[in-house]
């Protein structure tokens, strides 16, 4: 019996020691600064197991969700940059940070990788008028700044309906719905006329409880092809969200490293493909220096948009 | 559609189902009779487990737990006198002081019986009649979810004890701490005092586990030194009482059954209310409609079986909402919307008619959940009451520690933690001062919607008169004001009658 205990103290302190040694040694916290079962949370969810079997720990969504998500950025770039916190983001980084909503910038924060792109659709209450495009455009005309726009002030919802007004030559009014669980149960009963969605919500338009007016890609996606795409309707935007993981600044180059290698090796997995597909989402990697590069990039240009929208604060 | 209920649950009796079944429904019992465990700490413990299992298994899983969690709080509530979960708050006005008056039994069987009934009668409403309740809920706009959360303020007002102001501050309190915090729009800071995690807000759950936990194991603690039975373990007194008597008790008052139980039903078909408000408005509701409201708060049969029913029936509620439409209304049901997101089920209109097999599959599980849980509790009873006969200077600290622990792995920040202990002094400091606390909780859970959903009514039309003008909305601004005047007048009738109000069992 002795030497039984004693043979566990050993393996006991052997494991902790090695432990010790290699990153990571304890549960990772996956910070995503929106509820559950918001879109964010829908895609990080089935990522988060796929990461943890690469990264070889235990990675734990934390739902930090408030003030526009940025409740949830400001506890990232306050955590420890040791490779235990790690902050799913997407555009809002930038928009809440030019809008004046946020004192968090992406440059608090150095990049592991972007794993996903979703593409914003124009989505349009049952209860309104409109069948497609053009009376939506005709009735804008004729009631400048009357017609209801739900979105998250400042963030991705906010921008893209805000390109719209822009390109079309139109106004909306604006109403805070933070989150697209909140904005679905407003615009369903027609308390808001226009929100921006995406492809999860083709079963309420199948169910003829939503209308998609138009999408915002360069060419009509497969999965809905009677949409029209913004473009083809003559009105030039091209909007999608793009979501990937960041850590705070400061996290050591091995361990960046290290969540880089299992972020692409969890990115590949046929089962998170899968899961994507089902949020109406293509997968989109991009590694450590490619999404720094293309953070740098969409930084300046959410600058611009908030510039030209009239929504710049600094 | 009775074809594919029996069909649904000839499915879910196959031992394949059952067993995740009857796993989720003890492991709900179990955190939701677990003070400072709540049901939506148990449900985000357990859905990890479910990712392995097929569709139907984890989501029966996941509906165990919830239905479990749902009526496992009532035997704490009964038992100890604190709330396993936020939806047992309003049990414990009565089951509690109707154990201490030497019939624990009776209490804890009033509640399962009363949790039972109030579920299936939830379940005859789901699934039955989920796309009319879910329409009616979609046609609320702002305006009328700011009424109805007023109207659901006003009524604390029934709830406050001796006194109308101290019930009244307390809620005032309640909505002032909602307001600390970024504001929900534009993200300006508010009564931040400069403190970084003040910015985002003080959240519900620590501020409930300490006000409601905290203050309530530190009159324990006053009482035991002052009686001196530090370790003394207390009697098992038996739990062996009639059902045929309790279940009749039950169906004695049919009317009371079914008027709850729509309460705990129309709460969790509205998104965004939840069911730590549904007991309490379900108690408020019996109280004003008895013919014996002074009863309430020393033990009467109606408080348990008003808050039970109400509480289980909600489970169906909100079942129904997010089936039908996919949006959750507090944190359980937007973690079980998570499971069904997670084992790759669309939920949304058409879900019920794309995949009937699942759908019922749920129906059916939920249906049998409550069987589940009443022999679970039947048998669990024992083990459960010795919590009773635990030394307090070891039970104390265990429940203590898993306060703690419920409050820090809600997001596994340590700030929560203090949040707590702020809340656990005031909660107590509250006590000593005669406040009543339920108020004060109300106030929380609902200021942030009540704040949201004016500024989206005022975005939306900048015309203030349609609160008033928009028919549910005005009726419901109607009752609150009504609901005030009639609190005001049962008031006014108890002084000039000289009842004496009863101070210990005020929260």
């Amino acid at each position: 019996m002795k030497r039984f205990l004693a043979a566990i103290a050993a393996a006991a302190l052997l494991t902790s020691l090695t432990a010790f040694a290699a990153y990571p040694e304890r549960p990772i916290k996956m910070i995503v600064p929106w509820a559950a079962g918001g879109d964010t949370d829908n895609i990080f969810r089935p990522f988060a197991p796929q990461f943890q079997k690469h990264v070889g720990q235990t990675v734990v969504i934390a739902n930090v969700g408030g003030a526009s998500g940025t409740k949830g950025a400001k506890e990232a770039k306050e955590s420890p940059p040791d490779g235990y916190t790690l902050y799913s983001v997407h555009e809002y980084i930038h928009s809440t940070y030019y809008t004046g909503v946020a004192d968090v910038n992406y440059t608090d924060f150095e990049p592991i990788c972007l794993i996903s792109s979703t593409p914003s659709v124009l989505t349009a209450s049952p209860k309104t008028p409109w069948k497609d495009w053009k009376a939506l455009l005709e009735d804008a005309k004729k009631r400048p700044g009357q017609i209801t726009v739900g979105a998250t002030l400042g963030s991705t919802s906010h921008f893209f309906p805000a390109l719209v007004e822009k390109a079309a030559g139109i106004k909306f009014k604006y109403v805070s719905y933070e989150g697209l669980a909140p904005r679905m149960n407003a615009i369903l009963g027609g308390h808001i006329d226009l929100t921006d969605s995406n492809l999860t919500q083709k079963g309420k338009v199948e169910a003829g409880q939503l209308r998609f007016i138009a999408i915002a890609t360069e060419k009509r996606n497969a999965e809905i092809p009677n949409v029209p795409t913004l473009k083809e309707l003559g009105v030039n935007v091209v909007y999608d969200v793009n979501r990937g993981l960041l850590a705070p600044k400061g996290t050591p180059a091995d361990v960046l490293a290290k969540l880089e290698s299992a972020c692409a090796a969890a990115a590949k997995e046929p089962a998170f493909a899968e899961a994507l597909k089902k949020q109406g989402t293509a997968a989109r990697y991009l590694g450590r220096k490619e999404y720094s590069q293309w953070l740098k990039k969409n930084d300046d240009l959410n600058k611009t948009l908030a510039k030209d929208l009239g929504l710049l604060k600094r | 559609m009775y074809e594919l209920l029996l069909a649904g649950i000839a499915n879910i009796l196959q031992l394949k189902y059952l067993l995740p079944l009857f796993v989720g429904t003890l492991v709900g019992v179990i955190g939701g009779a677990l003070p400072g465990v709540t049901i939506a700490l148990t449900i985000i413990v357990v859905l990890p487990f479910t990712f392995g299992l097929d569709p139907l298994q984890g989501l029966a899983a996941m509906t165990g737990v919830y239905v479990g969690g749902s009526a496992g709080g009532l035997i704490t509530a009964c038992l100890l006198g604190i709330p396993g979960t936020p939806s047992a708050i309003a049990t414990t006005f009565d089951g509690f002081p109707m154990a201490r008056n030497g019939e624990p039994g009776r209490a804890m069987w009033l509640g399962i019986w009363a949790s039972f009934f109030g579920g299936l009668l939830g379940g005859v409403f789901l699934i039955g009649a989920t796309a009319p309740l879910a329409a009616i809920a979609l046609e609320f706009g702002p305006w009328e979810f700011f009424s109805l959360f007023v109207f659901a303020l006003s009524m604390v007002a029934g709830l406050t004890g001796a006194s109308l102001t101290k019930g009244l501050l307390s809620g005032a309190i309640g909505l002032v701490i909602t307001v600390m915090g970024n504001d929900p729009v534009m993200g300006a800071a508010r009564l931040t005092l400069g403190i970084g995690f003040l910015e985002g807000g003080i959240p519900f759950l620590p501020v409930l586990i300490g006000v409601f936990a905290f203050a309530q194991i530190m009159t324990d603690i006053e009482k035991m030194r002052a009686i001196g039975t530090v370790g003394i373990a207390e009697r098992i007194p038996t739990l062996v009482v009639s059902q045929l008597r309790v279940i009749g008790e039950i169906f004695s008052r049919p009317f009371l059954l079914l008027w709850t139980s729509f309460i705990g039903l129309l709460v969790g078909v509205l998104p965004a209310i939840g069911g730590s408000a549904a007991n309490m408005m379900a108690y408020d509701q019996a109280k004003k409609l008895s013919r014996h409201p002074e009863r309430f708060g020393t033990g009467t049969p109606e408080g348990i079986i008003a808050s039970e029913s109400a509480n289980n029936a909600n489970v169906g509620g909100s079942l129904v909402t997010i089936m039908a439409f996919g949006i959750p209304g507090d944190i359980v049901t937007a973690v079980m919307l998570g499971a069904m997101t997670i084992h790759g089920i669309q939920s949304g209109p058409l879900f019920i008619s794309q995949q009937p097999k699942l759908a019922y599959g749920i129906f059916a599980a939920y249906l049998v959940a409550h069987v589940l849980m009443v022999i679970i509790i039947a048998f669990s009873a024992r083990p459960m009451l010795r919590l009773t006969t635990v030394p307090k200077s070891m039970l104390i600290p265990i429940v203590l520690v898993l306060c703690v622990i419920g409050a820090y792995s809600l997001n596994n920040t340590m700030s929560i933690v203090y949040v707590l202990l702020v809340f656990g002094v005031m909660g107590y400091a509250l006590v000593k001062f005669g406040f009543p606390l339920a108020p004060l909780i109300l106030g929380v859970v609902l200021g942030d919607q009540i704040e949201i959903n004016m500024i989206r009514a005022i975005m939306t039309d900048s015309d203030p008169w349609l609160f008033f003008t928009r028919p549910i909305s005005g009726g419901l601004l109607a009752a609150s004001v009504v609901s005030v005047a009639f609190a005001l007048w049962q008031h006014h009738r108890q002084r000039k009658r000289g009842a004496p109000a009863d101070g210990d069992t005020d929260f």
